[in-house]
């Protein structure tokens, strides 16, 4: 019995310690937010005077937010929301209604169909961003909300993802609905979506964290503050010879607020999320 | 009647099939058939005087040929080499202490997965005060436990320190997804090979070599294949921080493509080098399902 409890204090020793090693960089991130000049954060990074802050402002918020900042921070903000949400709510849809055909429909060649889609899972990104900037060009859609939206709607991993959580649904529940005389949309809205709350909070999680991290395609992509999104703004912070650390790090607070907020109100959502995307090993 | 309420049926399925067809048609195969036809010309960036024209393997050859890539592959070795047990080695340790029941375990977790949704951006405005020189944390750190025999480094100006410093900041944001994974798989363990060990006699430490780390075969081919192919892909970081730099130290294959499409403007030579790296893909996911297809021990269970 002591041994056990030797054993669960020395757990809990080495679970502190490591907790301490990996926050401490976010908190001295929150905690430099609230210092008045970038001399002051650059001086006070050595020591234990970067956990403190004597005279703490809201002067660096103030700086970014306010009328006289010199990128429209608030803007980048809400294009990042307004691309994200926007992707979310197209996504949840657009691959959602695929899966469901994939799985409950009766026409030939649908197996194969849903192989070569999971298939393309396998092409990075970064293979066809320069064709798809050629393709926004001729399209006309480049510096817009729609050329960071669209591409990312339908998606292998989240087509297959839905596939993986409809086929959990019995088939004899739709094929009850069937004989009723419900039609396919009908037995995929009033059955399959509702049945499917965690595969919805999944994808929407997941693919809300890869929307909110967005660099290299909206950099690429877009070229006024008024479709650039957050990521493009604090980079900007950071792009010029004299690092304007103040405003960097206010605004890395304001891009994490956001998360952390979601975050501690769907924790549990998170993590089964994450483990989620290992099912396709 | 049958037939007719069919062909209905297909037609509404058609229609909330076809927006993710077009979508993907549009974004990611057609795409990708124009950068393998790209990869065959000397296509520039913008429009000049020499017209486009097909070059045969030309691109492949200068690239497989160039030192600058040799050097960016390398260098993403080198990151896979220090990230994958720094990362994996801090997750399943973590994944281990938080198995089982207790009070606390849902509070360590959220704090363990802090880094994983901390936006790339971010992390590399925080890591780099903590790489401040000559007084940043990690350098007084250092010095402080070396009892002042290490001499501050400019961590991101150094050749000789910049790869690893990018290799701290990633292994700290993207180890939570590891310890998740991990934790799924501690989870999938039956309780019934421990008792078993239990009978046995064995040791914490022979419990874990006898039956954990056996019993995560599959777990850690999954999560070794996984941080490879991110590490093929780095790039954000390295764009923020170094842009390859010093003395192309931190530069990457995803950085080498887009220098060479967006910086030196040569298309047809970066869809060759984007080829290049999808091919390297592939082959990590071949060896994936080649892996856990010859697994003795999932064929057991």
């Amino acid at each position: 019995m002591t041994r056990k409890r030797s054993l669960d204090l020395m757990r809990t020793v080495l679970l502190s310690a490591l907790s301490a090693l990996l926050v401490v960089p976010l908190i001295i991130l929150f905690v430099s937010s609230l210092k008045g000049t970038r001399q002051e954060i650059l001086a006070d990074a050595g020591s234990f005077k970067a956990f403190l802050v004597p005279h703490p402002t809201l002067s660096n918020y103030a700086d970014i937010l306010g009328p006289k900042s010199m990128t429209p921070f608030l803007k980048y903000m809400a294009n990042s929301a307004l691309v994200l949400s926007g992707t979310v709510v197209l996504t949840l849809l657009v691959s959602s209604m695929a899966a469901f055909v994939l799985l409950r429909g009766r026409f030939a060649g649908r197996k194969l169909l849903l192989g070569i889609i999971t298939a393309l899972y396998i092409i990075p990104n970064e293979t066809i961003m320069l064709p798809m900037l050629y393709e926004s060009l001729a399209l006309g859609i480049t510096d817009t909300y729609w050329v960071q939206i669209l591409p990312f709607v339908a998606s292998p991993l989240f087509i297959f993802l839905f596939h993986q959580f409809f086929s959990q649904v019995p088939s004899s529940i739709g094929e009850a609905a069937l004989i009723d005389g419900a039609g396919p949309a009908r037995i995929f809205r009033m059955i399959y979506l509702p049945l499917n709350g965690p595969a919805l909070a999944t994808v929407a999680i997941l693919q809300g964290m890869a929307m909110w991290n967005q660099y290299l395609w909206p950099l690429l992509s877009t070229n006024t503050d008024d479709f650039r999104p957050i990521t493009v703004a604090i980079a900007s912070f950071f792009g010029s010879d004299t690092i304007l650390w103040n405003l960097a790090m206010a605004g890395s607070v304001m891009m994490m607020l956001p998360i952390l907020f979601f975050f501690l109100t769907f924790q549990r959502f998170f993590i089964a999320s994450v483990s989620s995307t290992a099912v396709k090993g | 009647m049958k037939t007719m309420k069919r062909s209905r049926i297909t037609l509404t399925e058609a229609a909330m099939l076809t927006p993710a067809l077009v979508l993907l048609l549009a974004f990611l195969v057609v795409p990708f058939a124009m950068s393998i036809g790209l990869a065959f010309t000397n296509q520039p960036l913008l429009p000049g005087p020499i017209p486009t024209k097909f070059v045969g393997f030309r691109n492949f050859q200068r690239i497989l040929g160039s030192i600058e890539f040799w050097h960016a592959f390398l260098n993403v070795l080198l990151f896979s080499a220090m990230v994958i047990p720094l990362q994996c080695g801090f997750a399943l340790l973590s994944a281990i202490l938080l198995n089982g029941q207790s009070k606390a375990k849902r509070f360590f977790q959220a704090v363990f997965f802090l880094p994983y949704i901390t936006p790339m951006v971010v992390v590399c405005v925080v890591w780099s005060t903590l790489f401040q020189y000559p007084s940043g944390i990690l350098n007084a750190l250092f010095s402080a436990l070396s009892f002042g025999l290490f001499e501050p480094v400019q961590w991101l100006h150094d050749p000789r320190t910049a790869l690893p410093a990018i290799t701290m900041l990633s292994a700290w944001q993207a180890y939570g997804f590891q310890m998740v994974i991990y934790m799924a798989g501690l989870q999938n363990i039956s309780a019934d090979l421990y008792e078993a060990a239990a009978i046995d006699g064995a040791s914490g430490w022979s419990r874990f070599t006898k039956v954990t780390w056996p019993s995560l075969f599959e777990t850690n081919v999954f999560i070794l294949i996984i941080t490879a192919i991110q590490a093929l892909q780095l790039f954000t970081q390295v764009n923020i921080l170094t842009q390859g730099g010093p003395q192309d130290a931190t530069n990457t294959l995803v950085h080498y493509i887009y220098r060479s499409g967006f910086v030196i403007q040569k298309v047809g030579f970066a869809s060759a080098g984007s080829l290049i790296l999808f091919l390297l893909i592939v082959g990590v996911y071949a060896l994936l399902s080649f892996l856990t297809r010859k697994n003795p021990v999932g064929e057991n269970s």
